[in-house]
């Protein structure tokens, strides 16, 4: 039994084929247009994929798919009939994780979902592992101008200026980075 | 670390010197209080900036209600209550105003002080302006005192013409308030002459509680012997702070960097981040500055740097 939550955006609200696919395969499924709300309703109801039946996405619909991403990533598995490569690559760009050309079919539909959810999980892993090198790299960059700061001030070596830059650390109980923040915020004071 | 000083602000003559302008300044998160004063602007003898350039000398206003302070609702907003200003002079000629703003609560222990000496009785000084809060014990006794030069804190900043610092002062000598000062949970006190001429003096006195001190960290500059560099006499903050004293062991030359401009302008000057997401009161980390000339007979004496 599948106990995830599905938001189900329906072009047409009397195309009832994919809801009853998703309650048969045991999905708690809310159905509903694309609408004004769409944002709100998703903060209210926090599904756990949102599914789109649809002919093509607005410029709308992908803008608020980006806002979603950053605020708060959820899987996105989009049907639509729409297979211009522009489209796919604007709807992969806004972070769709599965894009379907006229492929919607009751069989599918389980495994479909399952390759969203992977995929997203996959992404997040992805962006997870960037954030973290970029940060560490940033790190890098801040904790070197704090030592080239300390060299120019106190006149210490780099090993010195390493080595007192880690002990102020040690001190506040703060990271290596952190305090190279502080450090050059308080030589920005004296500029 | 919540400071007694909440809204640091310079004031500087606008280019026809009718009006005072906002030239830079500080307000941590009150950002309602800062749009609201970059809209101001003040004439002569209006508002509390420009009282303090009519007036010539300090002035403390305790209460923003049915005053002429100007920026009264936005104050109330932000929890302001009372409000320093300080005029910087070079001869007749205003070079700024500087504004503190201080906030009322329960854990605020502090005072503010503005001491003139006594036309008749010269060689001592009074309390002309002050703000204490709910230190009305304190007040009382203040109010009453008659302070020798070279006597107390403000004495000793007339005598020597420099700022004074004085760390637990409620066990220094020198301070003649010391036991008052300590049951009214006064920690920590700095004297600052802010004017001096032939017939009358201005000290202004910042006593603090260590739970709210003045600024998270406050240090006296002075010309060395030879008045080529500036040197760093005295930093002091609540809890220690070996980077703030590593960046106290390096000369300043004149006109070079944020002390040194202070230094080759005789203008106070605000530096560091004015964002408000990189200002935290709860952290010993500083992030911005104001910095503020002792001029005695148009020549730099010290510079008293507020960190923040």
């Amino acid at each position: 039994m599948n106990m995830l939550n599905v938001l189900l955006i329906e072009s047409d609200p009397d195309n009832t084929l994919l809801e009853n696919s998703l309650n048969g395969y045991g999905f708690k499924c809310l159905k509903t247009q694309y609408s004004p709300m769409f944002l709100a309703l998703i903060k209210e109801i926090t599904p756990d994929i949102i599914i789109f039946n649809l002919d093509t996405p607005s410029k709308k619909l992908l803008t608020d798919l980006q806002t979603i991403h950053q605020q708060s990533a959820l899987p996105v598995l989009m049907f639509a009939s729409d297979g211009n490569v522009d489209t796919i690559n604007q709807a992969i760009k806004a972070n769709v994780s599965a894009y379907i050309v006229d492929g919607l079919e009751h069989k599918r539909i389980n495994s479909l979902i399952n390759v969203a959810i992977a995929r997203f999980k996959y992404q997040q892993s992805l962006n997870n592992a960037l954030e973290e090198a970029c940060a560490k790299l940033e790190d890098r960059k801040q904790i070197d101008r704090a030592k080239a700061i300390l060299i120019k001030t106190q006149n210490f070596t780099e090993d010195e200026a390493y080595h007192t830059l880690r002990k102020l650390a040690m001190d506040r109980n703060i990271t290596l980075g952190e305090m190279a923040k502080n450090v050059i915020a308080m030589s920005e004071l004296f500029k | 670390m919540k400071t007694f000083i909440k809204v640091t602000e310079i004031w500087i003559p606008d280019k026809e010197r009718t009006q005072l302008e906002l030239g830079s300044g500080l307000y941590g998160g009150l950002q309602d209080f800062k749009a609201a004063s970059e809209q101001q602007q003040f004439a002569y003898n209006e508002g509390l900036p420009g009282k303090a350039w009519a007036a010539g000398h300090p002035i403390v206003l305790t209460k923003f209600e049915h005053s002429y302070f100007k920026r009264t609702a936005a104050a109330k907003k932000a929890g302001l209550t009372c409000g320093i200003a300080i005029p910087v002079f070079s001869g007749d000629f205003l070079m700024a105003v500087v504004v503190f703003l201080c906030g009322d609560d329960d854990e605020h222990a502090g005072a503010i002080e503005v001491w003139c000496n006594n036309p008749v009785f010269a060689s001592t000084l009074n309390v002309m302006d002050g703000y204490y809060g709910t230190r009305q014990h304190f007040e009382a006794i203040s109010r009453q005192l008659n302070m020798p030069k070279g006597q107390g804190l403000a004495g000793l900043a007339w005598a020597t013409g420099m700022p004074i610092l004085i760390d637990d002062i409620s066990k220094a000598a020198t301070f003649i308030r010391a036991s008052d000062a300590q049951q009214a949970g006064i920690s920590m006190g700095i004297g600052i002459p802010v004017s001096d001429t032939l017939r009358q003096t201005y000290i202004m006195t910042f006593l603090s509680a260590k739970a709210t001190p003045i600024a998270k960290r406050i240090q006296i500059w002075i010309p060395d012997p030879q008045g080529k560099q500036l040197i760093c006499q005295q930093g002091y903050s609540k809890n220690s702070n070996d980077l703030a004293k590593i960046f106290e062991t390096i000369t300043v030359d004149k006109g070079v960097g944020a002390i040194g401009r202070v230094w080759l302008t005789g203008m106070p000057v605000i530096s560091g981040n004015h964002d408000p997401s990189g200002y935290n009161p709860e952290l010993d980390n500083l992030s911005s500055m104001l910095a503020l000339p002792v001029i005695a007979k148009g020549r730099l004496k010290a510079i008293v740097s507020f960190l923040f």
